[in-house]
């Protein structure tokens, strides 16, 4: 058996380890997880930029096409296509408040994966832990394709594909495929699939759950299988486009992109795309034949086809919107699945709020009214009624509240406003409101991010692996 | 006052109603209604259905509510409530669902009833912990820890490894109200502290 055979069955039985009290193991689950054959195949990247403190450490792992940004430490951990990207990460000196607390940092927080595997996960954002405020942990984790693990430290967990963690601590935690989880702390929990939850503490409290018997058509998960479904298909049906960016060195550039824009190298455009100012397309997204207006972004992982986003709008990490007309400010959350029709579009008015994890998928035509908050499976008017609301109502609940399988408790208000906040913050963030060369955000700053490549072990009882290397300015 | 055992309280297992495992509740109701005619004249009233198993042996009980609770699985919403409780609702907020789904989901309708007579008594009946026993022998009190740690209405008793009686909430506070009402009738009062008694002459 290579190291890397051995590093992954010891893996796996970390994590096994600590879910023993939920009786779940994961070793049927990793059987066809990674081709390990794949791993010496695809080289890893690192950005080096001005803007984030360089210092990465990798130490006795395999890293295939994966990217890292920021300071962040790989050990004994398998990371397969997964973007770690720290470019968010709190630095030395600021101030962490927590509740009545404040804390002044005296270091760069960093990324730190240890004795994990991770398969074309997402890791971004920082660690909203208070308790570990300089390290966003990810310890003990296997999480399968497409997971976005947000600003969520983790130890002993199990994130099934298209899973979300969002701002939580998660411990000894299994999170089902395609559940979005925002809770502060979560600790010995079994999310079952297609689960949205949101909860702010004494605030408010958000809870729907996908009927099993449909979201198996879109994401499917069993022993000794990869996952299935309508989502991996879609994205397995694009995979080759993918596949000239990262054969390329140096691609021929865009331009009709503008200088206050950003287009990652690793994006896949296709004709004819029109990009406006301030519009941020991440790596590997996936962008064809549509336009996208002042300020709109696309995160890693997002497809926007035959769609139009008029301005300001968020297209959160995985989100995947096709033959979609998007007024100016709509939201669209964290793995949406937005699948209108070449004869039967789907037009979302401004200022909406479609949650994490929405599936829209249409048959005839689909228009949601302006300021609405979507969530769930919408294939229809009547599931559009059943599963939306317009955030004027939803601000006037202040007990309870339920609509279809849609769940709430709290405060609609504090809701409707946290969500508004963190919209305008990512928008922020990511440069949309950039001008006169003020409010530079990530748009403008990855203009100056240069990429480098590391390969690995080709032969022998290492392949596949990396060499250990630390790398500094 | 009389220091009652276990075994002077407790009603024998040969005159409860009983049922094999495999036994529809349908018929486990009509045992229990044989049961109480038959018993109609005795100083009890039948409310709780002991199960055996193929070796004779109790492996659990069926009361009231029990069989209230199987009209109630039926109901889909049952696990959605569930569900939802792990998700840090609150118990107003859980109570609030369950009126919303009981007003959209009847109990009282011809399919549902006809779905739970035909459930076999193992898939709803209480099975037993190691706090539902206590021996012949024991003194009252340890029936009466047992009953109010565990909020049990009633005990299985036992003699060795056999179980030959049961004891009820109702049998164990109707001695202990007997007690306490020839208390009152035999005595002037309660046991009062000496005349000039205080509480720094405690030792």
């Amino acid at each position: 058996m290579n190291e890397l055979s051995k590093l992954f069955n010891r893996i796996v039985q970390r994590v096994n380890i600590n879910l023993r009290e939920l009786n779940f193991d994961v070793s049927p689950y990793a059987v066809e997880l990674i081709p390990l054959d794949q791993m010496s195949k695809f080289y890893a990247l690192y950005g080096i930029t001005p803007d984030h403190p360089l210092d990465l450490h990798f130490d006795h792992s395999a890293l295939a096409g994966s990217y890292f940004l920021g300071k962040s430490r790989v050990r004994n951990s398998i990371l397969y296509k997964s973007d770690i990207r720290g470019d968010e990460l709190k630095r030395k000196g600021c101030d962490v408040n927590f509740g009545k607390f404040v804390l002044t940092l005296t270091k760069d927080e960093i990324i730190d994966i240890e004795d994990s595997v991770l398969i074309k996960t997402l890791v971004h954002n920082y660690s909203h832990d208070p308790e570990t405020p300089e390290k966003f942990f990810i310890k003990d984790t296997l999480a399968m394709d497409y997971v976005n693990i947000h600003g969520s430290p983790s130890e002993g967990c199990f994130l099934g594909p298209f899973a979300t963690v969002d701002l939580t601590t998660m411990c000894d935690s299994i999170i089902g495929a395609y559940s979005y989880v925002q809770a502060g702390e979560i600790s010995h929990l079994k999310v079952d699939p297609g689960t949205i939850w949101v909860n702010s503490h004494n605030n408010f409290n958000f809870f729907y759950k996908y009927p099993a018997d449909v979201l198996e058509q879109y994401v499917s998960l069993s022993p000794d299988k990869v996952p299935w479904g309508i989502l991996i298909d879609f994205i397995e049906e694009r995979k080759r486009e993918f596949q000239r960016v990262f054969d390329f060195v140096n691609l021929e550039a865009i331009d009709t992109i503008p200088k206050t824009a950003s287009l990652d190298r690793y994006a896949v455009v296709l004709p004819v795309v029109n990009i406006a100012d301030n519009v941020l397309v991440a790596q590997r997204a996936y962008i064809e034949n549509s336009n996208l207006g002042k300020g709109a972004n696309a995160q890693e992982n997002c497809f926007i086809i035959n769609s139009t986003l008029e301005g300001y709008n968020v297209t959160a990490h995985g989100a995947k919107i096709i033959e979609a007309d998007l007024k100016p400010n709509v939201f669209v959350g964290f793995n949406s699945f937005l699948f209108g029709k070449k004869e039967s579009r789907l037009t979302i008015n401004a200022g909406c709020v479609i949650m994490p994890h929405t599936i829209i998928d249409i048959d005839a035509p689909l228009e949601i009214p302006a300021e609405h908050l979507v969530w769930g499976l919408v294939r229809n008017k009547e599931e559009l009624a059943e599963n939306s609301i317009s955030l004027k109502k939803m601000s006037e609940i202040s007990s309870f509240f339920s609509q279809g399988k849609m769940c709430f408790e709290g405060n609609g208000a504090m809701f409707v406003k946290a969500f508004k906040e963190r919209i305008h913050h990512i928008l922020h963030a990511n440069g949309a409101f950039y001008e006169n060369f003020e409010n530079a955000g990530h748009a403008q700053k990855n203009q100056r991010l240069s990429l480098n490549t590391i390969q690995p072990f080709q032969f022998g009882i290492n392949e596949g692996m990396y060499p250990n290397i630390r790398i500094q300015p | 006052m009389k220091n009652y055992l276990v075994k002077d309280l407790m009603v024998p297992i040969s005159e409860y109603a009983t049922v094999p495992v495999g036994t529809s509740l349908v018929e486990a109701i009509l045992v229990l209604e044989r049961a109480q005619e038959v018993y109609a004249v005795n100083k009890f009233q039948h409310r709780v259905i002991l199960v055996f198993d193929l070796d004779g042996h109790v492996v659990g009980k069926i009361s009231q509510l029990r069989v209230l609770k199987a009209l109630e699985n039926v109901r889909e919403f049952d696990n959605e409530i569930e569900d939802i409780r792990k998700f840090k609702f609150s118990e107003a907020f859980i109570s609030h669902i369950r009126d919303q789904f009981s007003t959209k989901k009847k109990i009282i309708k011809e399919d549902v009833l006809r779905e739970v007579a035909a459930k076999k008594v193992e898939e709803f009946m209480q099975t037993l912990t190691p706090g539902e026993y206590v021996s012949e022998d024991s003194p009252i009190d340890a029936a009466i820890n047992k009953l109010v740690a565990g909020a049990h209405t009633s005990l299985l008793v036992t003699r060795n490894t056999e179980i030959v009686g049961i004891i009820r909430i109702t049998d164990v506070f109707a001695a202990l109200f007997h007690e306490i009402s020839s208390l009152e009738e035999g005595h002037p009062g309660y046991p009062l502290s000496p005349p000039g008694f205080k509480v720094s002459d405690m030792p």
